[in-house]
């Protein structure tokens, strides 16, 4: 499949080895990745590796193949974080194999958002109603049975943790079809939203006043506070999968990606998801640690089960690179 | 005055929805709908709240047909078991199917772009005045609906007693 960019030189897309499932994976590097690969392969597992997978960025490959994408790449450009530099190593060799297998949905109105290594990710609209369809992208390498069991896996945890959500009371988008099949999701599309990370952005840029930022960070810890009361680990925090729906000042946010999502009671598993969380606001916004202590202060007044999660945190920091597990 | 939509997924089949008030031959048309003599779905309008969660469980119950996953042995009876909450295939008959008291049918039709149907002789058969689909939501029992579904307090805040409904129609076969 011709990209394009038949006269570049192809650079193989780095290989990331994976802890806990001991599987080889080419990895797209983008910034947040990089952090955060080498320093929770051991704290944390395969847990954020395979989030680095999600959030791959291929603005180039895009173009090719969908008439609509251009319109979408803009979309995905200013909803996507900057990444930069980084996102011309999107493989072309990675992607072009998965992409032949993949059919984008008849929906009409369909813009392509992403084609992320583990799913396709489009807008569209279905039944009437605008819709973000995840289409899950078949690894080929791994053995057809594995491969079956664990995308239904991780496609039913997904649902599940979203109906968990919206039972709770904790704002997720809706559920309008699954499909056994392909392993595809087609859920509701918060219009006019706008991620958590780019108000971040749009604020910092334009103000460069963080304080205002408190009362958001505040309500974000009372949100996680609630979910992880209702034991939900979404295992893939980032400013990115929250969104904020307008009007901005009534702070009304979503919460959205759970497909690497779990139930677990364990202080462990919430006080790391709570530190990738933390990883990546720190990683991704500059001068915000007012924000995230004040985001854990929030969590922790709010939360029954807080005061065992905040030390399992403390620990969990103290793990990982460059971090010396004296004591 | 009826409603029908194209499903996007599934390009052959269109979902129609007929609406009926001062319906007086409910009892007969329960006895065709159970012989096949209807082409689709006889519904109980006071447990659906808006159309679109007929479509969704049209939609699924046509996904189901298709990959030959259906839990009931027809199409019609899919749709009725889509909508219901619990896997009791003879509860959700008896909560969202008509009962011969009825006053107010539903009919949805999942219709075959090569078989069309005619709507008339559909209509002819109910001896009772075809509404627009706008008038269902005086129909609704909003009450019933909620306890059907087991709605809890914390759900209302942060969605439509829609978006409750649906998720779970989606989502009742993957827990």
């Amino acid at each position: 499949r011709a990209s394009g960019r038949t006269g570049e030189i192809r650079r193989e897309p780095k290989v990331v080895e994976h802890s806990r499932s001991g599987e080889r994976c080419a990895c797209v590097v983008w910034r947040l990745l990089a952090v955060m690969a080498a320093a929770e392969a051991e704290a944390v597992g395969a847990q954020c590796g395979m989030a680095g997978l999600d959030r791959t960025r291929t603005a180039g490959c895009a173009g090719g193949q969908e008439g609509a994408a251009s319109p979408a790449r803009d979309e995905t450009e200013a909803k996507a974080d900057a990444a930069g530099p980084v996102r011309d190593e999107a493989g072309a060799v990675g992607l072009a194999v998965a992409d032949a297998e993949v059919r984008p949905p008849p929906l009409p109105e369909l813009r392509l958002v992403q084609l992320g290594a583990e799913a396709h990710v489009y807008r569209g609209l279905f039944l009437g109603r605008p819709v973000v369809a995840k289409i899950r992208v078949p690894k080929r390498y791994r053995h057809p049975a594995l491969e079956e069991r664990l995308s239904r896996r991780r496609m039913a945890q997904e649902a599940r943790s979203l109906l968990r959500c919206r039972r709770a009371g904790i704002p997720a988008p809706v559920v309008y079809f699954v499909d056994y099949v392909t392993n595809s999701i087609y859920l509701e599309d918060i219009a006019d939203s706008v991620t958590v990370q780019d108000h971040i952005y749009s604020v910092q840029q334009s103000r460069n006043d963080t304080s205002s930022l408190l009362p958001l960070a505040e309500k974000m810890g009372e949100l996680l506070a609630k979910m992880h009361d209702e034991d939900l680990i979404h295992g893939d925090l980032t400013t990115s999968n929250i969104l904020l729906r307008p009007p901005l000042e009534k702070l009304d946010l979503v919460i959205i990606d759970f497909g690497l999502s779990f139930i677990s009671g364990l202080p462990e598993d919430k006080g790391v998801d709570l530190y990738v969380l933390e990883k990546a606001f720190l990683s991704i916004h500059p001068n915000t640690e007012g924000m995230f202590k004040a985001l854990l202060q929030t969590y922790a007044a709010a939360s029954k089960k807080s005061a065992p999660v905040i030390k399992k945190l403390d620990e969990v920091r103290l793990r990982g690179r460059k971090r010396s597990m004296i004591g | 005055m009826e409603l029908t939509h194209q499903l996007e997924l599934f390009p052959d089949r269109s979902v129609t929805l007929l609406l009926f008030n001062r319906v007086k031959n409910a009892a007969a048309l329960r006895k065709k709908a159970m012989e096949g003599a209807i082409g689709g779905a006889l519904i109980n309008p006071a447990m659906i709240v808006d159309p679109f969660q007929i479509l969704v469980a049209a939609n699924k119950a046509v996904h189901l047909h298709k990959i030959g996953k259906m839990k009931t042995r027809t199409l019609n009876a899919e749709i009725i078991f889509s909508l219901s909450p619990n896997n009791n295939i003879s509860d959700a008959f008896k909560k969202f199917g008509i009962s011969d008291s009825d006053t107010a049918i539903l009919i949805v039709m999942v219709v075959d772009r090569e078989n069309p149907v005619n709507l008339q002789d559909i209509a002819s058969q109910v001896d009772g005045q075809q509404v627009s689909l706008d008038e269902l939501p005086q129909l609704t029992d909003t009450v019933k609906v909620k306890k059907m579904y087991k709605i809890t307090p914390q759900e209302e805040k942060i969605g439509t007693l829609l978006d409750s409904i649906v998720c779970r129609i989606s989502t009742k076969d993957v827990l």
